[in-house]
C-alpha cells in the first residue's frame, strides 16, 4: 500500500469521528456568527467612509479578524488529536500498527486542517456578496485566502504538537493558545528595542508579519519559506514527542 | 518443541526502580501460557516489551511471528461502531486480505449481533471482546492478552474464557490474569513473577505436584475418638490429625494432612469406612494456585 494511502485511512477515520461529534458544528456556528456580524459592520462602515476602497474598508480588516479568531479556534479543534488518543489508550494501537509516526502525524494534520478549511469555507459567502456590489479586486481576496490557509496550517501544527505533550485536552488547547498568542505579542514587544536588525529578525519570526503581506496582496517568497519551515519544525517536535514514549 | 516466545535475561529499569530483573522464560508454540503475579510485579511491562511498545533496558527476546496485543485497557474508540473499528484496525495493521475476514473475526468473537452499535454503548464484557477481536484481526500467530478478564462479571468471564480456549487452535496465547481459576482451567504452562523476578515457570501440572508434598484430606464421619486418632496415626504416615464436632449435623469433621508424596487416600478411606467410625464424606482439599499466590506474598 502506498505511503499516502495509509495517511488517508487515518485522516478519513479522524474526519468521520470529528464530523459525527457536535464540537465542530458548535465551533463552525460560533465562527460564522461572529464573522457575519463583523462583515456586516465593516460593510456599513465602508458605506460612510467614501474615501477608502472596499479592499481597505472590508477585505483587509475582515481577514485580520479571521486570523485572530482562529488563534482561539484552532487550539479547540486540534486539542483532541493526541490527547484524546492517549486518554483512550488508543495511541498505542496506532503506534504499534503499520503506520509510521510521521504518517500518524500527517494523517492527523490533514484531518485537522480539513476541519479548519471547512469552517473557513463558510466565509466564502463574503466575496460572493461583495461581487454583487461590483467588487472586482479578486487578486487580494485570493492571496488573503492563501495567507489564511498557510496561517491556520501553522496554528494546526502547533496544536498537534501541544496535544502530543499531554493527555489533557484543556491543557493542550491552553498551551497552543499561549504559544500562538505569544507569537502574536512578539510583534508588539519588538517596539521595546532600538536595535533595528534585531527587531527585523524578531518580526520575521512571527506569523502575523507574514500573514499581513498576503492580505495586502503581496506574495513574498520568504513568507512561503517561513511557513514551510514553521510546519516542518513543529512536525519534527511532534515526531520527537511521540518517539519520547519509547525513550 | 518449537518456541513462540523466548525471553532471556530481560531487564527493564524505570528511573529509580527495577521493573524487570533478569526475566527469562519461554512460551511453546500452540500453547496457552498463563502469566501470573501480584499487581506491580512486572506482567504488563513484560507484555509491553514483547509487543514492541516500550524498549527493554537489557537482555533479549525473540518473538516468532506477528503479535496481536490486548493491553490492560482495550484500545477502542467509543464513538465508532464495532464494524468500522475492526475495519479500521484491519486496514492499518494488515492492509491485505478481504473484508470477509472481518465478518469471520466478528463471528469468532461473538460480535456479529452488535456490529453496528457504538463501542462506547456496549457493556464491559463486549468491549473486552472488541479488544480481543482487535488483537486477532490481522491473524497474528501469537496473541498477548493483558488481564482479559479483569473487572468482568462471572458470566462474561466464562465467555471470555471460552473464547480464549477457542483461539488456541490457531494461535499461541500468552495471557496474564488475577483469576487463578482461569489460569488453572485454560493454561498448560504458567510463569509466576513477583517484584520483577521469575518465581517459577513450567508446566502447570509439575508446578502443582511440586506444591503437593503434603496432601490434605477432609472427611466427615459419624464418630471419631482420641482412640481412633491414635490408631490412625500409628497405621499411616500422617503429619497431623484434627477433628471437631459438627453440632448442627451431629457428626464429626476430620482433617488429615499426609506426609510425603504417596497417595494413601484409598487406604485412608478403607480405614475410615470401618463401622465404628462410619465414613460420610471424603475429599481432597486441593492446594492450588491460590496457595501459590499467597506464598509469594509471604
Amino acid at each position: 500500500m502506498m505511503y499516502t494511502q495509509k495517511i488517508a485511512i487515518l485522516a478519513k477515520k479522524e474526519l468521520k469521528d470529528a464530523f459525527s461529534s457536535p464540537l465542530i458544528y458548535i465551533l463552525a456556528g460560533l465562527f460564522s456568527l461572529m464573522m457575519g456580524w463583523l462583515f456586516f459592520n465593516y460593510l456599513l462602515q465602508s458605506k460612510e467612509m467614501t474615501t477608502t476602497t472596499m479592499t481597505q474598508g472590508v477585505i483587509i480588516p475582515i481577514f485580520g479578524n479571521i486570523n485572530f479568531i482562529f488563534i482561539f479556534l484552532c487550539p479547540l479543534i486540534t486539542m483532541r488529536s493526541f490527547a484524546e488518543e492517549k486518554r483512550q489508550h488508543t495511541l498505542d494501537l496506532l503506534l504499534r500498527s503499520e503506520l509510521t509516526e510521521m504518517q500518524i502525524i500527517l494523517g492527523k494534520f490533514i484531518s485537522n486542517i480539513l476541519m479548519v478549511f471547512f469552517m473557513l469555507s463558510l466565509t466564502l459567502l463574503f466575496p460572493v456578496i461583495l461581487a454583487f456590489s461590483g467588487y472586482s479586486d479578486w487578486g487580494v481576496v485570493g492571496s488573503s485566502y492563501l495567507g489564511i490557509g498557510l496561517s491556520v496550517m501553522a496554528y494546526t501544527s502547533v496544536g498537534l504538537f501541544c496535544s502530543s505533550l499531554t493527555d489533557n485536552q484543556i491543557v493542550a488547547s491552553l498551551l497552543t493558545f499561549c504559544i500562538l498568542l505569544g507569537s502574536m505579542l512578539l510583534v508588539i514587544s519588538v517596539n521595546a528595542t532600538n536595535n533595528y536588525i534585531f527587531a527585523l529578525m524578531i518580526q520575521y519570526m512571527t506569523i502575523p508579519f507574514h500573514y499581513e503581506g498576503f492580505t495586502k496582496g503581496l506574495l513574498r517568497s520568504y513568507s512561503f519559506v517561513y511557513f514551510i519551515s514553521f510546519l516542518a519544525f513543529f512536525f519534527l517536535l511532534t515526531l520527537k514527542s511521540l518517539q519520547s514514549r519509547k525513550w | 518443541m518449537e518456541l513462540a516466545i523466548e525471553i532471556e535475561n530481560l531487564c527493564k529499569v524505570y528511573p529509580g526502580r527495577m521493573a524487570l530483573d533478569n526475566v527469562s522464560f519461554s512460551v511453546k508454540k500452540g500453547s496457552i501460557h498463563g502469566f501470573l503475579g501480584p499487581n506491580g510485579a512486572g506482567k504488563s511491562t513484560t507484555m509491553k516489551i514483547l509487543s514492541g511498545l516500550i524498549p527493554e533496558t537489557s537482555g533479549k527476546f525473540i518473538v516468532n511471528g506477528k503479535v496481536g496485543f490486548l493491553p490492560e485497557h482495550p484500545p477502542v474508540y467509543p464513538n465508532m461502531t464495532v464494524k468500522d473499528y475492526l475495519n479500521f484496525v484491519f486496514s492499518i495493521y494488515a492492509y491485505t486480505g478481504s473484508s470477509n475476514h472481518i465478518v469471520e473475526v466478528m463471528k469468532k468473537t461473538g460480535l456479529t449481533d452488535v456490529q453496528n452499535r457504538l463501542i462506547g454503548n456496549l457493556s464491559k464484557g463486549y468491549q473486552q471482546r472488541v479488544g480481543i477481536a482487535q488483537a486477532i484481526v490481522h491473524s497474528p500467530e501469537i496473541i498477548i492478552l493483558d488481564e482479559p478478564t479483569v473487572g468482568l462479571d462471572p458470566v462474561a468471564i466464562a465467555d471470555i474464557r471460552a473464547l480464549i480456549n477457542e483461539l488456541k487452535n490457531d494461535h499461541t496465547i500468552l495471557f496474564s490474569s488475577h483469576q487463578l481459576h482461569d489460569v488453572e482451567l485454560l493454561c498448560s504452562e504458567i510463569t509466576l513473577i513477583n517484584q520483577g523476578k521469575i518465581v517459577v515457570s513450567g508446566a502447570i501440572d509439575t508446578i502443582l505436584s511440586d506444591l503437593k508434598t503434603n496432601m490434605s484430606v477432609k472427611a466427615r464421619v459419624m464418630n471419631f475418638s482420641e482412640e481412633a486418632k491414635k490408631k490412625l496415626q500409628s497405621t499411616f504416615a500422617v503429619e497431623t490429625v484434627t477433628f471437631e464436632q459438627d453440632r448442627e449435623n451431629k457428626n464429626t469433621i476430620l482433617r488429615i494432612a499426609t506426609k510425603g508424596k504417596n497417595d494413601i487416600r484409598p487406604e485412608l478411606a478403607r480405614f475410615l469406612s470401618d463401622s465404628s467410625i462410619g465414613l460420610l464424606e471424603f475429599y481432597e482439599e486441593r492446594s492450588d494456585l491460590e496457595d501459590l499466590f499467597k506464598r509469594i506474598h509471604e
